[in-house]
């Protein structure tokens, strides 16, 4: 089953995240994307790395290329999130850029194969009208089109409200 | 206590005054003892630290009125990311207490809790 997770910031999706990841059975893989750019971020890292650490995760680190890792098969996948992976996929520590959406695609496609279950956590970066520059527009656009992407294929999505999860697609679990 | 959701200018002091509060029921942005609280991002955004402290307070409310303040690019700003995930924790908070959660989109409101 592949699960999509949306909402704005500090809507309450990671607690629902794990709270879904609990209702499948052992394995359990943590996909972190995060990279670290200081005190703020270790924070955030730390505070998802408490919530998860009597649940069972083992934790992947994978700022890009998901479509590398390599599972035994079987289990659930929370993949959290596609926005980090999507900066990180565009953007180089160079400051190049390139459209992430067909190897994002492709390459959690390919992770979703291996396991029974993907839940791929999102975010909504497109509900403001700040000036921002291209390549930030650009950003927007992509991860935009990736999460129609995979809502089109996924069977269930939600959005968080106030950790209120709304059913937009599919069955609830 | 009601938590009433939703982005700027969707409807939900409209809503506020379909549920028969008047302009003198309504604090803006102040927490005081009138029983309505408009704008509570107005507390939250300025002081990210300091706003699960507000909880308690805010829980002693009719009403709790809040703009949807996490959409959107994550901000440059150090101070209004923080803001921003702190409204949005003390939203998560005040919604699992309270009674009922709605939720304005361009004017209609959906019950999404109670």
């Amino acid at each position: 089953m592949k699960i999509l997770l949306t909402g704005g910031s500090g809507c309450g999706k990671s607690t629902f995240a794990e709270s879904l990841v609990m209702k499948f059975p052992l394995p359990r893989w943590y996909v972190a994307t995060m990279r670290s750019y200081g005190a703020e971020s270790e924070a955030k890292i730390a505070r998802h790395r408490a919530m998860r650490s009597t649940k069972g995760f083992e934790t992947i680190e994978s700022q890009t290329d998901v479509g590398k890792i390599e599972l035994p098969g079987g289990g659930t996948v929370l993949l959290e999130c596609l926005c980090n992976l999507t900066a990180n996929e565009m953007f180089d520590d160079e400051g190049n850029e390139r459209d992430p959406y067909d190897k994002i695609l492709r390459e959690v496609r390919s992770l979703a194969e291996k396991a029974d279950n993907l839940i791929l956590v999102t975010n909504d970066v497109g509900s403001d009208a700040e000036a921002y520059s291209d390549s930030t527009l650009r950003y927007v656009d992509a991860l935009g089109r990736l999460n129609a992407a995979f809502a089109s294929e996924f069977d269930t999505v939600y959005e968080l409200v106030c950790g209120i999860p709304l059913l937009l697609k599919g069955e609830g679990l | 206590m009601i938590l009433v959701i939703g982005a700027r200018a969707s409807g939900k002091r409209d809503y506020v005054a379909s549920l028969g509060y008047g302009p003198g029921d309504v604090a803006d942005g102040v927490l005081d003892d009138r029983p309505v609280l408009y704008n509570l991002q107005d507390l939250t955004m300025p002081d990210p630290e300091g706003a699960p402290a507000l909880f308690d307070r805010l829980i002693e409310k009719e009403v709790v009125v809040c703009d949807e303040v996490g959409s959107g690019v994550i901000p440059l700003e150090k101070e209004r990311r923080l803001g921003r995930e702190a409204t949005g924790r003390l939203c998560c908070r005040l919604a699992k207490e309270a009674e009922k959660v709605v939720r304005l989109v361009a004017g209609i409101p959906t019950v999404i809790k109670g």
